[in-house]
């Protein structure tokens, strides 16, 4: 019978709690009406992420494998395979690097291999490159040991090699 | 004792011998094909077709169109497809239109989805050789 004989007091101040919140409705109506998202929960990680984790550069490591077109107006790094064509403005080729098809950049670095073409202002083939095709250059660099399958043309520019990386990619938003 | 033996193998499920490079696509590329590796990629550029990886990340300034079959998925981005993966992560900038294949899935607050969620077991992502055709 004790159990039905309490006093009520151990509910008043659970009723008096929501009423300091109906004090400043206005204040939070108008708080709400601002900010329709949770923009102040999600501006810092938004901020963070976007500062921190949005590179320019590319770098295909050598676990991945691209087959098709690889465009950037930035630079590119391929310790990979590629099996398509690659443009950028500046394109490293690493050393254990494979790429099939046709590299176009500005300045192309080759330490790996390349099956295809290379057309680029400034091209440098390291010792360890292998190159089998075409390159199209300006100005190259080629080190003892590199391996040429392929005429070498300084006609970069002359004959209609279109300019690499002029198209924008990141319209967004 | 053998209950608590059970709980330890859906994170020997995740555990790598060694830790792969992480691969990235920056804010200025483009591609345009089949990515596929054994580690890491983030997207952080535009992409357009099938992605085969173990994590992926899709940055906030990423934008995909096609394909994503991973273990992983942390999407910050915008996808527009389909993805399968054992554990899906859509953060608060996500933008995300198509299907999600998933065991299990979070939706940070603020992300946007259209779509569906279907769940699947775990032994459905381990059989995964051809994707299934479905409306998009």
């Amino acid at each position: 019978m004790t159990m039905f004989t309490r006093n009520d007091k151990d509910t008043a101040p659970a009723q008096a709690a929501p009423q300091p919140a109906k004090a400043d409705t206005h204040q939070t109506a108008a708080a709400m009406a601002e900010t329709k998202r949770p923009q102040a929960y999600a501006q810092p990680l938004n901020a963070a992420s976007s500062a921190t984790h949005a590179p320019s550069v590319s770098v295909i490591s050598k676990a991945l494998k691209i087959t098709g077109q690889l465009e950037s107006t930035e630079d590119i790094q391929i310790e990979g395979e590629v099996d398509g064509d690659v443009r950028a403005v500046s394109v490293v080729v690493g050393a254990n690097a494979k790429v099939k098809g046709t590299v176009r950049g500005e300045q192309v670095q080759l330490s790996g291999q390349v099956d295809g073409k290379i057309e680029a202002k400034k091209v440098m083939l390291t010792r360890t490159a292998r190159m089998s095709g075409d390159v199209v250059h300006q100005d190259i660099t080629i080190e003892s040991g590199a391996y040429i399958d392929g005429h070498c043309r300084p006609e970069y520019g002359k004959t209609e090699v279109k300019a690499p990386g002029l198209k924008t990619v990141s319209s967004g938003a | 004792m053998a209950a608590f033996l059970n709980l330890t193998k859906p994170q020997q499920r995740g555990r790598k011998p060694e830790p792969m490079p992480v691969s990235q696509l920056g804010t200025a590329c483009l591609v345009r094909g089949v990515l596929d590796t054994e580690g890491e990629v983030e997207i952080h550029g535009t992409f357009h077709g099938r992605i085969n990886a173990d994590c992926l990340i899709l940055g906030a300034m990423g934008n995909v169109e096609g394909d994503i079959v991973a273990r992983e998925v942390r999407i910050r981005g915008r996808l527009m497809g389909r993805v399968f993966a054992l554990n899906v992560l859509l953060e608060e900038t996500a933008d995300v239109t198509g299907r999600i294949f998933h065991n299990t899935v979070t939706v940070a607050r603020g992300a946007r989805f259209e779509g569906r969620m279907p769940w699947r077991p775990p032994s459905y992502f381990e059989a995964l050789d051809q994707l299934p055709e479905t409306q998009p």
